[in-house]
């Protein structure tokens, strides 16, 4: 099965195409989508799609933002751009973009369908020819333990990137982002992203005793997409963040 | 008046033109004036010597004839005594009867024919045997030599007794005090037997001549004898003489002496040896005053025409080429095409004032037509947009996927389906360019209960809307994309429910309407960028804000000034836009009507 990343801000835009293709016969999957290319770089990681759908307008980072981090992180991605008509003469400006396709909204099943059933055919000759996929790692290498520590440290000086995430880590060691994430368990007991989440919400968590607004904290700790950040924060802390700072205030 | 560089220029274009045009007509006077003076000089210098000639002329003949018929006169006196009787009886007798008797007789007889007259000096009477008498004896002085000479006599004998004219008797007879005589001889023949019986020569002194002269009171006159010798006059002037003036024609010399320019005319007395001279300065010619005076008044009249052309052509050219570009400077100052109406005479000019006033007309009719044209493809592009809509087919799909929806169950999506057809009606609204405020209320409402069916219940809103507002017109969707902005640019930046306040109430002749929401906020520096009526400042790297910015423009354009919107916000805690119109339900014009084409917009 090939897994598909759908990322688009409009919630019911993500829901519909996941309900209204049928996944099954173009033997994919729809393992995780996004709201923004915030939250798309951060859950990227975990959900290792072989193709993904991106949506050129985007709140905090845009579909052509996110596809040139991408494009470089993860050259097998296979990437479809989507776009409304009035923002396509700038997508087509990012045509050097090793973009597999662009796509007018609003998309119709058939066209979806059709662009699928050619990536489908790219990704088996790919797979005959034994190619990588996106995520499957040529890189590795022995780690020592003290190199966790150096990540460790690497992430805590590095979380106000927006833009780090595991493979941008493991490619700044050297090392395969499989095998880094592997190692990085066994060693902390905790998930790479978990780790780099953790971090930024305890430092969110110190601006909220300031009473710092959520939109400024959130772009503070390296999630400038408050939506993101909001639903990273409630899940960590329990509470919303503008109720972390009231409860804080009053007490 | 010179308000520009470009203004400074033309006048001077102007001037000089005009400069080069008196310049002109300075150097025509001037090369009239030596013209003039030229034609006056040459003029005088020859009506001068024609006066010079002329008056020698007449002299000269006059006194020439003067002289003439005196001494015809004395040759008839000859004649009447070569047949006195006492002298006839001398020269009939016989050699041996000569005696003085006969000779004193003779004597008597002569002088009493020569009395009328005092001039003739003496008559001598040579009788053939060589016996001779003279009637003033002792005075003269006889050269026998010469007159023994053979031509002597033959000259006198062949004329067989015609008189011939001599000075000093062909050199036989000198007057023992000096001065030239002119003689008179002839052959003297008996009437009778007409046979020659002597010759009588007669003598008059040059008095005559130097008399004749006198009358005449005049100094440049000199009379010699053919030879050069001085006869009478200024004696002074002999020098002059010349071969060329012994024929009895005038004849003219010109010569310079002592620098001065002078006529030497001189000419032969018909039949004697006598030349008459006359010298005349040219200077002392009269000037001819009248012919001077003409041209003078010729120059005047052509000087005054000058004037007058110069006069004409200011007048009729240069004033109002000058009038004509003032007005339409004036024109172009003003921006403004009109036509213009200068009082200048009815001619050529008055054809290009007519043929710039067509041009004005034409320009305008084109601008005209331009606006026209960019109306009509406004109306068809809208009515292309309408068309390609199809409202009917749109709310039609709506109201059938409606239907389907409530059949299903769905009334979610039915009422859904009901809020976006609401929401395109008006939006559409008949392709009004204003609205009543409460319709564009509705827009929004629509807008944004559609909007919160896909951002869930992030978006809270409220309205205030005063009832004296709600029909109050204003230009249609200048508040929807003011609630866009505010979702897209300020509550879902921040993550955060959000809630967004409209507000309209009037103040003051005034209709305000705020639209707050509680989003990020904008910075004073996006809020200047928003504000800017600079449209390149505006449109680079504004982002998202364009279309606010965009709208911000629309006002302005609609109320025809730049103060028309208040924004406030605080960072992190709400935008407040708020506009202010004109609450007069007429104050907003058509574009068309903003444009200044004929200068009566107000």
């Amino acid at each position: 099965m090939y897994r598909v990343m759908l990322i688009d801000d409009e919630e019911s835009a993500r829901k519909l195409m996941r309900a209204s293709i049928n996944w099954e016969s173009l033997n994919m999957e729809v393992v995780g989508e996004a709201a923004s290319g915030i939250e798309a770089i951060n859950v990227i990681d975990d959900m290792k799609p072989d193709i993904a759908f991106v949506d050129i307008s985007m709140p905090f980072m845009n579909g052509i933002e996110f596809t040139e981090v991408a494009t470089k992180r993860y050259p097998n991605l296979i990437i479809i751009i989507m776009t409304a008509l009035d923002q396509f003469e700038y997508a087509r400006k990012c045509v050097s973009l090793p973009v597999f396709e662009y796509m007018l909204k609003p998309m119709v099943r058939s066209e979806i369908t059709e662009v699928l059933e050619r990536v489908k055919k790219r990704l088996d000759d790919r797979r005959s020819d034994n190619e990588d996929g996106a995520f499957e790692n040529e890189l590795s290498g022995d780690m020592e333990s003290s190199s966790v520590e150096q990540i460790k440290k690497y992430i805590e000086n590095n979380y106000t990137d927006s833009k780090l995430n595991l493979t941008s880590v493991a490619q700044h060691f050297g090392f395969s982002a499989s095998y880094l994430s592997r190692k990085f368990k066994q060693e902390t007991g905790k998930n790479f992203v978990e780790y780099l989440t953790e971090c930024r919400m305890n430092a969110a968590m110190k601006l909220a005793h300031t009473g710092m607004k959520m939109f400024n904290a959130s772009s503070e700790v390296g999630i400038p997409d408050p939506n993101y950040f909001g639903r990273c924060f409630k899940k960590f802390a329990g509470i919303s963040y503008s109720d972390y700072v009231a409860s804080n205030h009053n007490s | 008046m010179e308000k520009t560089i470009g203004n400074t220029n033309r006048i001077q274009t102007k001037n000089s033109l005009s400069l080069r045009l008196r310049l002109v007509f300075i150097f025509i006077i001037l090369i009239l004036t030596v013209a003039f003076a030229i034609t006056i000089f040459l003029v005088m210098r020859k009506e001068r010597r024609e006066n010079v000639l002329h008056e020698s002329e007449s002299v000269l003949v006059g006194l020439s004839d003067s002289i003439y018929s005196d001494i015809q006169r004395y040759k008839e006196l000859s004649r009447l005594v070569m047949i006195e009787d006492r002298l006839v009886k001398f020269l009939r007798a016989d050699t041996d009867e000569v005696n003085n008797v006969l000779i004193n007789s003779a004597r008597r007889g002569i002088l009493s024919v020569l009395n009328v007259t005092t001039m003739v000096d003496s008559v001598f009477i040579f009788r053939n045997d060589g016996q001779y008498f003279a009637t003033n004896r002792g005075k003269y002085m006889l050269n026998y030599i010469r007159m023994e000479q053979k031509d002597w006599m033959e000259k006198i004998i062949n004329k067989k007794g015609r008189a011939i004219f001599c000075i000093n008797a062909d050199d036989a007879i000198y007057k023992t005090n000096g001065g030239p005589i002119i003689t008179i001889s002839r052959a003297i023949h008996d009437v009778v037997t007409q046979e020659r019986t002597g010759i009588m020569c007669m003598n008059i002194s040059s008095t005559f001549l130097e008399q004749k002269v006198i009358t005449l009171h005049n100094d440049d006159i000199v009379v010699i004898d053919t030879t050069g010798a001085f006869l009478a006059g200024n004696e002074e002037l002999i020098d002059y003489f010349d071969e060329d003036f012994t024929t009895e024609n005038l004849v003219h010399v010109e010569k310079m002496v002592d620098n001065n320019d002078v006529v030497i005319s001189g000419m032969k007395i018909p039949e004697m040896p006598i030349v008459i001279m006359s010298v005349t300065h040219v200077r002392k010619g009269m000037v001819p005053m009248e012919t001077i005076g003409i041209l003078a008044f010729l120059m005047l009249v052509f000087v005054a025409a000058v004037f007058f052309v110069g006069a004409f052509i200011t007048r009729n050219i240069t004033s109002p080429v000058f009038e004509l570009t003032k007005h339409m400077e004036k024109n172009r100052e003003n921006g403004t095409l009109e036509k213009i109406d200068v009082n200048i005479p009815d001619n050529e000019l008055k054809l290009l004032e007519d043929s710039y006033n067509n041009m004005v007309d034409h320009v305008n009719d084109l601008f005209e037509d331009l606006i026209e044209k960019e109306q009509t493809i406004q109306k068809a592009e809208m009515r292309v947009l309408q068309e390609q809509m199809k409202p009917h087919f749109l709310y039609n799909s709506l109201e059938t996927i409606g239907y389907l929806a409530m059949d299903a169950g769905a009334d979610k999506v039915h009422s859904a389906l009901e809020t976006l057809g609401g929401f395109y009606r008006n939006f559409l609204s008949k392709g009004d360019r204003e609205i009543p405020l409460k319709r564009e209320i509705m827009i929004i409402k629509d807008y944004l209960s559609l909007q919160k069916l896909r951002y869930g219940d992030i978006i809270n809103d409220e309205y205030d809307i005063a009832p004296n507002t709600e029909e109050c017109k204003i230009p249609k969707l200048i508040l929807q994309p003011l609630v866009e902005n505010s979702i897209y640019h300020g509550i879902r930046m921040k993550g955060e429910q959000g809630t967004i306040k409209i507000t309209s109430f009037l103040e003051e002749d005034e209709l305000h309407i705020i639209v707050r929401d509680t989003g990020i906020g904008m910075t004073q520096e996006q809020i200047d960028k928003v504000l800017s009526t600079e449209k390149t400042d505006a449109s680079d790297d504004m982002g998202g804000s364009f279309g606010l910015w965009g709208t911000i423009e629309r006002v302005r354009c609609y109320c025809d000034k730049d103060d028309v919107v208040r924004i406030r916000s605080d960072i992190g805690e709400y935008t407040e836009i708020e506009f202010i119109l004109d609450a007069h339900t007429n104050i907003f014009k058509g574009v068309n009507d903003d444009r200044k084409i004929d200068g009566k917009a107000s």
